[in-house]
């Protein structure tokens, strides 16, 4: 005879493993629906390029994920899993194809900063169908922001830019889910606010954050997309773990490591600020997708005064 | 003496009207000394006129790499032929 606590596990375990198979069967069956709804609601599209895809509007992904409960960004998943694209990427497709498109939707892109190259990266990433965003930034709009922050308004200066970020992400992709950290990255919490991102840019304005995300980026075993601005010109560099990274442009963390560039005195224009920002999101999308070649070890110059772009291969 | 080039990036270059200089040097410090007599003036005026106002020479306020490396990373500052300084002005705005 057993005992009864031998027999109460035993039913409990037959009970879970029933509860259990009942939840996947259910949850095929959920499946197989939504991926029925969304074959049924393609549409045929011959585009520019000459080849037939079958799309699914906003509209049916919204009504999918309204009735069958499930998230934006899982219904357009699940289409490209079948070959249906969302008509809103349709336009991505001839450069990161259907496969891109999942990973970049499957994906979560740490922005430090939300301003000036980070307002302009969060605006290009929703927009690009990235998945997930973490935004990190404690500061609120001001006017001198209006110039080249992106996200900036009249109506919201006073407005923490993180807030401002997340409304605007929420009204350009609703398949793209923010987490926002209205904190200061330091080197006691970068870790905790860039835990999980696949792949940090950098939107900062100063040295001393940029080394501290550097840092927690080697920590992390992501890459870092470093970039800065000044006046008409502006650099770039992406950093993995075993990269050169900063300090073959600074040489070893000092205490005369300066705070401010040259940009204190030409200014932050906004044209130079979307450029590289620009150039930021490429690389993020080069490193998700495995399209193209990151700029690694080297740091891309670009200086739209002259239009003239160098790279300098960067040793230790 | 080394014959090493020298090349100016970004503002640097629209500042001294040319995108690159050799000059004879067998240490880092003559190169630099060089540059200062030929670009220093220049680039002090170029600034000035442009409302920018910095004092110092040159390499106070340029990223100077020897062959991609800092200076401040050089185990030796001795120069061999065909050595190639780059310089451009540091940017840290966003």
């Amino acid at each position: 005879m057993s005992s009864p606590i031998y027999s109460v596990t035993l039913n409990y375990i037959i009970i879970s493993v029933t509860v259990v198979k009942v939840f996947l069967v259910e949850s095929n069956t959920a499946n197989k629906d939504i991926r029925r709804y969304i074959a049924e609601s393609a549409e045929s599209h011959l585009a520019s390029d000459g080849k037939t895809y079958f799309l699914i509007s906003l509209r049916t992904t919204s009504s999918i994920s309204n009735s069958q409960k499930i998230s934006a960004k899982e219904v357009e998943i699940t289409a490209l899993k079948q070959g249906i694209v969302p008509r809103r990427y349709l336009r991505n497709m001839g450069t990161i194809g259907l496969v891109g498109q999942i990973k970049l939707l499957q994906a979560t892109v740490a922005v430090v900063g939300a301003g000036g190259l980070g307002g302009t990266i969060i605006e290009l990433l929703a927009r690009q169908g990235v998945g997930h965003l973490i935004i990190i930034d404690d500061d609120r709009f001001t006017e001198q922001n209006l110039n080249r922050q992106i996200m900036s308004s009249e109506e919201n200066l006073g407005e923490y830019k993180v807030t401002v970020a997340a409304k605007r992400v929420g009204e350009i992709n609703s398949a793209t889910t923010v987490t926002t950290f209205r904190e200061r990255l330091t080197r006691e919490n970068a870790q905790r606010l860039l835990g999980g991102a696949q792949v940090a840019a950098d939107g900062l304005d100063n040295l001393p954050s940029r080394l501290e995300v550097e840092q927690a980026c080697c920590q992390l075993s992501i890459p870092y997309i470093y970039a800065a601005i000044a006046g008409f010109g502006g650099q770039l560099m992406t950093i993995f773990p075993e990269d050169v990274g900063l300090s073959s442009l600074y040489g070893p963390p000092s205490n005369t490591m300066p705070e401010q560039g040259i940009e204190a005195e030409i200014g932050n224009p906004p044209a130079t600020v979307a450029m590289i920002a620009a150039l930021q999101v490429q690389e993020v999308v080069k490193i998700i997708t495995g399209v193209g070649t990151p700029v690694r070890n080297q740091i891309l110059l670009v200086d739209a005064r002259e239009y003239a772009i160098d790279r300098i291969q960067l040793g230790r | 003496m080394a014959l090493i080039t020298v090349r100016f990036y970004s503002l640097w270059r629209s500042y001294l009207g040319t995108d690159s200089t050799t000059l004879q040097a067998d240490h880092i410090s003559g190169a630099l000394t060089q540059l200062e007599e030929k670009f220093g003036h220049r680039l002090r005026e170029k600034l000035e006129t442009a409302g920018i106002h910095l004092d110092g020479k040159i390499q106070d306020y340029s990223f100077i790499l020897l062959n991609g490396i800092a200076l401040r990373n050089l185990k030796s500052t001795d120069l061999k032929g065909g050595d190639v300084l780059h310089i451009f002005p540091p940017a840290i705005g966003g």
